[in-house]
């Protein structure tokens, strides 16, 4: 059976979008089967960043319940899959449909739950997915605790500001635990010169295993290259070779052994 | 006071319903208890809460935990709870019974077992969708 990986975290902007992206191509290129999903309703990317422009159901369709997971999901297999077959799930980006997911009620949201927590079902179990991956919206919002009660597996993404640490400290306490979730941490764009030097990083990690008291998955540097490349293109895709590249692979085998 | 050698069929009967008696009236305390102390909520506009996440975070650890099961089950025995929890099958169906009352889980007979489920999802026309299981 595979797994449901979401990625979250407590501030926004702290690169989920871009991890699970990559995530999920580095797993196709290992030759597994993957279905990533856009579960951030408020701010949905996926549909520009992988450029499809015509889809017939949105994933805010399954969750009302208008069709099954199997029409939502997008092949990308031919243009991004190269070894296994990459799925995608893409999130409505208009203004009305953005609107129309934030002004769900409660029973709403129960029902979209048991739906997410089926795609166990439909997609690890009946089209023999090896992982689905969630991009979810930061914080806590209906949306992010839907996918994290889903998941089996939960990547928090932080980065080094003391805002985001205390909060996604609460986080790790108030939610993944009271989950029992299988957590592990990623520190995006720690500064270079933090990870160079032997100390700092052992100090960081120190502190950082001190704060959240969760496996340490990753620390990943910041990248200037990746941000001038603004998301346009599947950057691990594009530069195979590149640090980045080879840290998010570290990391995807690490999921794989959690 | 020295207690009689051996007890007679009929005094055993009577004793073996005193205790099921017994156990019965202490799962109905225990679930008064846990009613009085997490009782059925009301919304603001009386309507009785959902089992939404929300509702999931603010459940005691014991109920969540059953609650969360039962939500990835979707339609379980306390047998099937029991199993993935690690728990005993008879704290199962107390923690079961306890949501059934709360207003939060639904129970069902089919022949001699107990069904729970979390309420079914309906289409806007309350049909169940072709892919849904029955």
């Amino acid at each position: 059976m595979g797994k449901i990986i979401a990625i979250h975290s407590y501030k926004g902007g702290t690169g989920k979008t871009l991890l699970s992206i990559n995530l999920a191509t580095l797993y196709a290129n290992r030759g597994r089967n993957v279905a990533l999903l856009d579960l951030d309703f408020r701010a949905p990317s996926l549909q520009a960043i992988f450029k499809v422009h015509e889809t017939e159901y949105w994933l805010n369709d399954y969750l009302n319940g208008v069709c099954e997971i199997k029409k939502v999901l997008v092949d990308l297999t031919q243009t991004h899959g190269k070894r296994g077959r990459l799925l995608v799930g893409l999130a409505n980006p208009s203004t009305e449909a953005i609107r129309e997911m934030t002004a769900k009620d409660r029973k709403w949201e129960m029902k979209a739950l048991g739906r997410l927590l089926s795609l166990k079902t439909s997609l690890l179990s009946d089209m023999s997915l090896d992982y689905v991956i969630f991009d979810t919206s930061p914080g806590l919002q209906y949306s992010s605790i839907n996918a994290i009660v889903s998941a089996d597996v939960v990547l928090v993404v932080s980065g080094t500001d003391v805002s985001d640490i205390r909060g996604t400290q609460r986080m790790i306490d108030e939610l993944y635990e009271l989950f029992e979730k299988k957590t592990g941490l990623i520190m995006n764009k720690v500064l270079t010169e933090v990870l160079t030097s032997k100390t700092e990083r052992s100090e960081l990690a120190k502190k950082l295993l001190n704060s959240y008291n969760l496996p340490l998955i990753e620390m990943i540097p910041c990248f200037c290259d990746i941000l001038r490349t603004g998301n346009s293109s599947i950057f691990s895709l594009e530069n195979p070779e590149h640090p980045f590249v080879k840290t998010l692979d570290r990391v995807a085998t690490n999921i794989e052994n959690l | 006071m020295s207690l009689p050698r051996k007890i007679d069929p009929i005094s055993t009967t009577l004793l073996q319903r005193i205790k099921e008696c017994l156990d019965s009236l202490n799962e109905k305390m225990e679930v008064m208890i846990e009613l009085q102390k997490h009782g059925q909520r009301l919304t603001q506009d009386g309507v009785p809460d959902v089992l939404d996440v929300m509702t999931l975070l603010s459940l005691p650890d014991h109920l969540r935990k059953t609650a969360v099961t039962l939500c990835k089950l979707d339609n379980a025995t306390a047998d099937q709870v029991a199993e993935q929890t690690k728990r005993a099958r008879a704290v199962e169906s107390g923690y079961l019974n306890q949501l059934v009352l709360m207003g939060y889980v639904k129970k069902e007979r089919r022949g001699r077992k107990a069904y729970f489920y979390v309420e079914r999802e309906e289409n806007q026309n309350g049909v169940k969708e072709p892919w849904e299981k029955s």
